[in-house]
């Protein structure tokens, strides 16, 4: 019997290249629920999953067609206000999941979640799960036969959890959704659309402050729309900024049907890279991007980080607002230490794995997937800071930065801000 | 239109009852899912999951295991799990997936056994019916499996519990409130040295061992009608008596129920506590109490009267047009029925709302 936690060190796992041991890899062991767990395999558990996701749409409601157990843990968005009224279920029983009878029942059920409205809804966004992918379900039919009954518009969402690995995911699926209203507009050039994110980038964002210095005079989110007059204004947009790669599809989609061009961003940590991103969006547009203040602001939050704690080591997870590997190797690079690491490892992100060998070649690195991570236990680990939800979970006695709020965080100040709220840390608890 | 909610969320289904079942008895619990119906247990049913660890594992199905039918391969992660973690026994729990496709539970189970060599118990749950099937089942498969007959026959004033699981008891802590409650003497039995009672609170307290000393009760307290069929398992089995009722602490609501004399009551949760508080009101010269309740009933506690409800429809109008002047039951349900006039005593429901406290009068409109 073994009962140890796996783990590998970064130089083993860099030196293993793309042959990932199969304990990292999700599909070849049961998945432990560990809270990061919960956020990453279950889409619609934690944060911002399909359901939540599908509601980006000012106005819209959602009609939830499932087995109960499907829509549990919705009672808890039902009591924000946000959410209150907005959710529907229409529950299927034994038959339904075995015949598929429930499709037949969907309009008349769309009809009367519209009608119990207190206010018209702008569109219904229908959410159905692994029961439906199973049957197969022509959800696009339906919409339109949904549409027809209700007179308004109808969306399908996929809380597919079982094509979680798939070539569309769920919640890059819901991502292309919530845009699929817009209707083909004049372009604007002083109009630009950040893609990416349910909630709003920090208002003090650099990114903002770089489009407007572009002549960007509108920038938009969909979370900032507050009416859907708002969020059909998004057709007119000049180009599409893609600040996570879940919303490339959603991209793809709006270049084919609107025509509207997108460029991608991606979050960082590294000053460095973070600057290089800078000038090569500057190259594409056709301007050179002057980021220099926002990058001496966060050298220097840096710089006093370190100046107050020199010996601080980190155990970086994966529940964050940050790829868990690109943000360790910040750290490495910024002169600190990362003992360990609670990360998915993906081919994507071997990348920074490499680098991470080089820079501290012991740091190891836990799956928060593998079964065996009950047996985690943080008493033979050193004294840590844990940035992510995870983490903290995992050494509950130390100082944790959660580095999760709803507002995203990017570049510059988001890390400029990390490091804030790591000294604010510092502060409360002895590091 | 039959099964769509308007204002409620769906209740806690059978998979989260099955696993709460199984939660504290150091297994390795498998959920044949994808990966969103373990989420909805740990994330959400299951208050224990935030303090106390368990082995509750997602299978991780994917689409191609679906399609294709990989038992073998499920098999092998759970093998390969169990080894690791050194369990002593695992569960297999169904959802829509394993459903959906028809999964042969029994044979599943009887394979796994096989393969590692370690009790397998299986629960063909499917997501469409309430917790409170799930226990059922869950226990029912518990007592055939790990109950053993020592021949030692029974011991004197100790008693068994069926059904002590925070969706029953809206407690993270059920043994533990059982314990404080009974200890006030209200049910009697052996007793430890610090006063409190001895209880073999299957699932919820003493792990696998107390399932196995099953034989060894005098007499069950069965608090749920999920409780029931195991009771009657025990009794055929071991000729184990037992007594299905909810034990309430000494004055309970006392305030609150005492000024309802006089009154028209409804009361709405499972079944044994709503008719533990019909009794009390009685107690306090309220005698028109309907109990209503979406969960299981026992038809031999079933007064005529009593409703079993299937629809959120069918409570909004109970309660809107029952003329009753107050309702005991989880506010939560005070969403179908917002035009409710009426007083409404909380009372939660774990299985309804996700929540365990706040017992008392509910002020808010």
């Amino acid at each position: 019997m073994d009962k140890k936690t796996y783990s590998v060190t970064a130089k083993e796992l860099a030196a293993m290249g793309k042959d990932i041991p199969d304990e990292l890899r999700s599909s070849r062991h049961l998945i432990y629920s560990s809270p990061a767990t919960l956020a990453f395999n279950s889409p619609g558990a934690q944060g911002f999953g399909v359901k939540r996701a599908g509601l980006a749409v000012p106005g819209s409601v959602m009609l939830l067609v499932s087995p109960g157990c499907c829509g549990r843990n919705t009672t808890l968005l039902t009591e924000r206000k946000e959410y209150d009224g907005r959710f529907f279920f229409l529950l299927l029983d034994e038959t339904d999941i075995v015949t598929g009878r429930h499709l037949k029942k969907i309009p008349q059920a769309v009809r009367e979640a519209a009608e119990a409205c207190e206010v018209p809804p702008t569109c219904v966004m229908i959410c159905i799960t692994c029961v439906d992918a199973l049957l197969g379900t022509d959800m696009e039919r339906v919409c339109r036969k949904s549409s027809e009954e209700a007179g308004l518009p109808v969306l399908p969402c996929y809380m597919y959890a079982l094509t979680r690995e798939g070539r569309v995911p769920p919640m890059a699926a819901v991502r292309k959704t919530v845009y699929e209203l817009l209707k083909k507009r004049k372009r604007k050039s002083s109009s630009v659309n950040l893609l990416g994110s349910f909630t709003p980038y920090e208002d003090d964002s650099e990114l903002y402050e770089i489009l407007r210095g572009l002549g960007v005079r509108n920038i938009r989110e969909i979370s900032r729309c507050r009416t859907f007059g708002e969020y059909e204004a998004m057709a007119e947009a000049n180009f599409n900024l893609v600040l996570n790669p879940e919303s490339r599809l959603a991209a793809d989609d709006l270049m084919k049907r609107l025509g509207i061009p997108s460029i991608e961003l991606t979050r960082l940590y590294q000053t460095d890279k973070i600057h290089r991103q800078y000038v090569l969006l500057g190259e594409a547009l056709g301007a050179a991007i002057d980021d220099a203040r926002w990058r001496e602001e966060a050298e220097e939050e840096i710089a006093g980080f370190r100046e107050a704690h020199p010996d601080a080591a980190f155990a970086v997870g994966e529940w964050l607002n940050a790829d868990p590997f690109e943000l360790s190797c910040a750290l490495l690079r910024y002169g600190f230490r990362v003992p360990e690491i609670f990360g998915t490892v993906t081919d994507a992100n071997l990348v920074w794995i490499r680098k991470i060998a080089e820079l501290s070649p012991g740091t190891r690195i836990y799956t928060n997937l593998s079964p065996t991570m009950i047996n985690y236990d943080c008493a033979g680990s050193e004294k840590v800071i844990s940035i992510g939800r995870d983490a903290g979970y995992y050494h509950p006695e130390g100082v944790n930065v959660p580095w999760n709020d709803e507002r995203q965080p990017f570049g510059f100040r988001g890390l400029k801000h990390l490091f804030e709220r790591l000294g604010e840390a510092g502060k409360e608890g002895a590091l | 239109m039959k099964g769509l909610l308007r204002y409620l969320s769906p209740f806690a289904p059978d998979q989260s009852g099955a696993s709460g079942v199984l939660y504290g008895l150091g297994g390795l619990i498998v959920i044949c899912d994808a990966g969103g119906c373990t989420g909805n247990i740990c994330g959400f049913d299951e208050p224990r999951w935030f303090t106390e660890k368990s082995a509750v594992m997602s299978a991780g199905l994917r689409d191609m295991d679906a399609i294709l039918g990989r038992d073998d391969m499920l098999v092998r992660k759970l093998k390969d799990a169990a080894e690791r973690l050194g369990s002593p026994f695992a569960a297999l729990i169904g959802t829509p997936v394993p459903a959906v496709i028809g999964t042969d539970f029994r044979a599943l189970r009887k394979m796994a056994e096989k393969r590692c060599g370690i009790p397998v118990l299986g629960v063909a749950c499917n997501g469409t019916a309430l917790y409170d099937e799930g226990e059922s089942e869950a226990y029912l498969e518990l007592m055939k499996r790990f109950a053993a007959d020592r021949g030692e026959g029974p011991v004197r004033g100790r008693t068994g519990v069926i059904g002590a699981t925070p969706l029953n008891m809206s407690a993270a802590s059920p043994a533990e409130v059982l314990a404080d409650t009974l200890s006030a003497g209200i049910f009697g039995g052996e007793s430890g040295s610090d006063g409190r009672p001895v209880l073999l609170c299957y699932g919820a307290a003493g792990g696998l061992e107390a399932v196995r000393e099953a034989a060894s009760a005098e007499k069950n307290l069965v608090i749920s009608p999920s409780g029931l069929r195991a009771a009657e398992y025990l009794k055929e089995r071991f000729g184990t008596p037992y007594e299905a009722r909810y034990p309430l602490p000494e004055g309970f609501l006392r305030e609150e129920l005492s000024s309802l004399c006089g009154k028209r009551v409804l009361v709405s949760h499972q079944q044994y506590l709503a008719n533990e508080i019909r009794e009390l009101l009685s107690g306090y010269g309220c005698e028109d109490v309907t109990a209503a309740t979406f969960f299981m009933t026992d038809r031999q506690r079933y007064r005529p009267g009593d409703v079993r409800l299937t629809e959120e429809k069918e409570l909004a109008e109970l309660i809107l047009g029952g003329g009753f002047d107050a309702v005991v039951g989880d506010v939560y349900l005070r969403r179908a029925a917002r035009k409710y006039e009426g007083r409404w005593i909380h009372v939660p429901h774990f299985a309804v709302s996700g929540e365990c406290s706040g017992i008392g009068e509910d002020s808010h409109e």
